[in-house]
């Protein structure tokens, strides 16, 4: 395992510019989490890690080695892809065989079937393992890939969504296995995502992206709590935090355009009233879409909640997050 | 009103054929459909079969249509098999579908394999490829035997500069040794682009993701070649061997065209040596029985090999 550091990485595509000047970090047993909207630039920096494309311009290091120029074999990272790429004429146990059978490793037959097994274990898929890789469902194909990965020991885990298209209980569960992966071998994850909880729960570090800059990267709960922008405080937290011009509910500091309110941000039966335009009874928790001074705003209030549209409740914001016109953060002393 | 578009397409749309012409159903209507093509292919194809058939089992001989014909049983198919020449004409066939075979597979996918390199230009060279197939079998015959001939052939010409030999001290067509393979030769420089297409269909099938997949699975160039090109290209190669296979057991106007089976009878295949019986010999009940043989090794052959193909395919 060891750490990966980006310098100055740019990448264009023609006259799109994918990643600009990004720098970054993920420290050795790391599980960095990279966010942001489709575009970003978030699996094109996937690819620059693995060596499957070449920056433009900027350094790639692997455990202090320069590897700018480097393959992706002699790179040695394993990539899980965000359409599968498994080796449709081969089944699913030559699939999981095929990295550990590289001329690289030398790897005794034993040693092998041993690995293939306790992979098809951890994935609940021993029982497709002489199944063709075509005959398998989204989610399993999904699996046989993460797998792919899981059967090396390499520098780096590179992952593109791996989770996307699995049902909820085999996420959850996957979740913690390569988690789990991550906290007993000391593994280094890089692992692009969508899903927030993913990256609230197994990130280390998260990195936000938004046309090709890094905006901020750093724990998911700083993300969360002292986010820089507001696209950085979009990135997490569900509901979405609201985003209200910044005089609605009173003065605000000097240069302030918007203020950001999260549900916990958000006091019930204090302040002004809001109108109950609609509620949703998600089961542990109850969510609350107002209507207040013609803005919309949506919040979460407890599940038993005897609240239905049309009431009105009072609500007021309770420690905000300020940002200016551009969207960057304001800091309030 | 009629707002929508789909609205203003069906108001426009004639009421079905069926409906208007009562009692047609559905099923009637697709019989009349396929009627013609089924009575073509019986016309054609089905009843000439075994029209042959019955002549193979008589002495009939079309040229002389006032001999009553007779029932002979199966002394035409006994003739045939314990003939010798004919057994010859079956190796020199064989002989030429291997090395055609062999040499279109070959340089064949390698063209596929350069051209599937991405390039520039690599369309036009396709299309410089590809000529030779577009061109009559009996025109690439005919200017091929100019190529060939010893004194002013531009073959001749370029194997005496490569190889230093006299290049009027030998003749492709004439000598009883390189006649088979100058059959070979044309036959390959006008077959190999089919080959080379259907292999350039098959590679460009694999992804370039699984490529990639090999890629950061630490597989070299070599491996990804062995594991990954040839098992995925493999049907394709298969069916091309059956396309070309199928073509050159029928192999006919390049070697009337170049050596008109000669020199000798080595390079009579047994197409031009069916042809010789039946419409030179007039032997129509004879050829009929050596037709049927032909047809039942063709069919057999192709049987088994079309069962492999689908073995492969479903892999």
């Amino acid at each position: 395992m060891a750490e990966i550091t980006l310098s100055g990485i740019t990448k264009r595509f023609g006259p799109i510019t994918a990643l600009d000047d990004v720098s970054l970090t993920v420290p050795d047993g790391a599980f960095v989490v990279l966010l942001g909207p489709t575009g970003a630039g978030k699996t094109t920096l996937l690819r620059l890690v693995s060596g499957l494309d070449q920056p433009d311009a900027g350094r790639v290091q692997i455990g202090g080695q320069d590897v700018s120029t480097a393959t992706p074999a002699q790179r040695n990272v394993a990539m899980v892809f965000q359409q599968y790429s498994l080796y449709p004429h081969l089944t699913v146990r030559q699939n999981l065989e095929f990295p550990l059978k590289s001329p690289l490793l030398r790897l005794p037959p034993e040693q092998i079937a041993r690995k293939v097994g306790e992979v098809a274990e951890v994935l609940q898929i021993t029982h497709k393992l002489d199944n063709k890789a075509t005959a398998l469902s989204g989610g399993e194909m999904q699996r046989v890939s993460i797998g792919r990965a899981l059967v090396r020991n390499p520098a780096a885990y590179l992952m593109d969504e791996p989770l996307s298209s699995l049902d909820a209980k085999l996420r959850a569960d996957l979740r913690i296995e390569l988690k789990r992966i991550q906290h007993d071998m000391g593994a280094t994850f890089l692992y692009v995502t969508h899903d927030q909880i993913e990256a609230m729960t197994m990130a280390t570090h998260v990195g936000v992206l938004d046309h090709g800059r890094l905006v901020q990267f750093g724990p998911p709960r700083q993300i969360y709590e002292d986010p820089v922008s507001i696209h950085a405080a979009s990135r997490l937290g569900q509901p979405r935090i609201n985003i209200l011009p910044a005089t609605l509910f009173g003065p605000a500091p000097a240069g302030a355009a918007h203020i950001g309110l999260r549900p916990e941000q958000i006091r019930q039966g204090e302040g002004e009233d809001s109108f109950v335009r609609r509620v949703e009874h998600l089961g542990d928790q109850t969510r609350l879409h107002l209507s207040f001074h013609n803005h919309d705003l949506i919040t979460v209030t407890d599940a038993h909640t005897g609240l239905k549209s049309g009431d009105i409740v009072r609500i007021r914001p309770e420690k905000p997050l300020y940002f200016d016109a551009s969207g960057a953060r304001i800091h309030q002393e | 009103m009629q707002r929508t578009s789909i609205e203003r397409v069906a108001a426009a749309t004639p009421a079905p054929v069926a409906r208007r012409l009562t009692g047609l159903s559905d099923r009637v209507i697709a019989w009349i459909f396929v009627a013609p093509t089924i009575f073509l292919l019986l016309a054609v194809n089905i009843f000439p079969l075994i029209w042959t058939i019955r002549l193979s089992f008589t002495n009939m001989r079309v040229n002389r249509p006032n001999e009553p014909v007779e029932f002979v049983g199966l002394r035409n198919y006994q003739r045939i098999l314990t003939d010798p020449d004919i057994w010859q004409t079956m190796q020199a066939t064989a002989h030429f579908l291997f090395w055609t075979l062999a040499l279109q597979i070959v340089i064949g996918f390698a063209l596929a394999w350069l051209i599937n390199r991405k390039f520039r230009g690599n369309d036009l060279w396709t299309t410089i490829i590809v000529l030779p197939m577009m061109l009559s079998p009996a025109v690439v015959g005919n200017f091929w035997t100019f190529l060939y001939q010893p004194q002013i052939g531009l073959f001749n010409y370029a194997v005496g500069f490569l190889t230093g030999a006299d290049p009027s001290s030998f003749s492709m067509i004439a000598d009883v040794r390189l006649a088979p393979w100058a059959i070979i030769i044309v036959d390959t420089w006008m077959w190999t682009p089919f080959v080379m297409l259907i292999c350039l269909a098959g590679l460009r099938s694999i992804p370039a993701s699984i490529y990639e997949a090999a890629e950061c699975d630490r597989a070299s160039k070599w491996r990804q070649f062995w594991t990954i090109t040839i098992p995925m290209v493999l049907p394709f190669l298969m069916l091309a061997v059956l396309f070309r296979g199928i073509e050159n057991f029928k192999m006919f106007d390049l070697v009337v065209q170049l050596t008109g089976g000669g020199p000798g009878n080595t390079t009579e295949l047994t197409s031009i040596n069916l042809k010789r019986e039946a419409f030179e010999k007039w032997r129509t009940g004879y050829s009929s029985a050596y037709a049927i043989i032909l047809f039942v090794t063709v069919f057999g052959l192709a049987s088994i090999y079309v069962k492999a193909l689908n073995k492969v395919k479903s892999r």
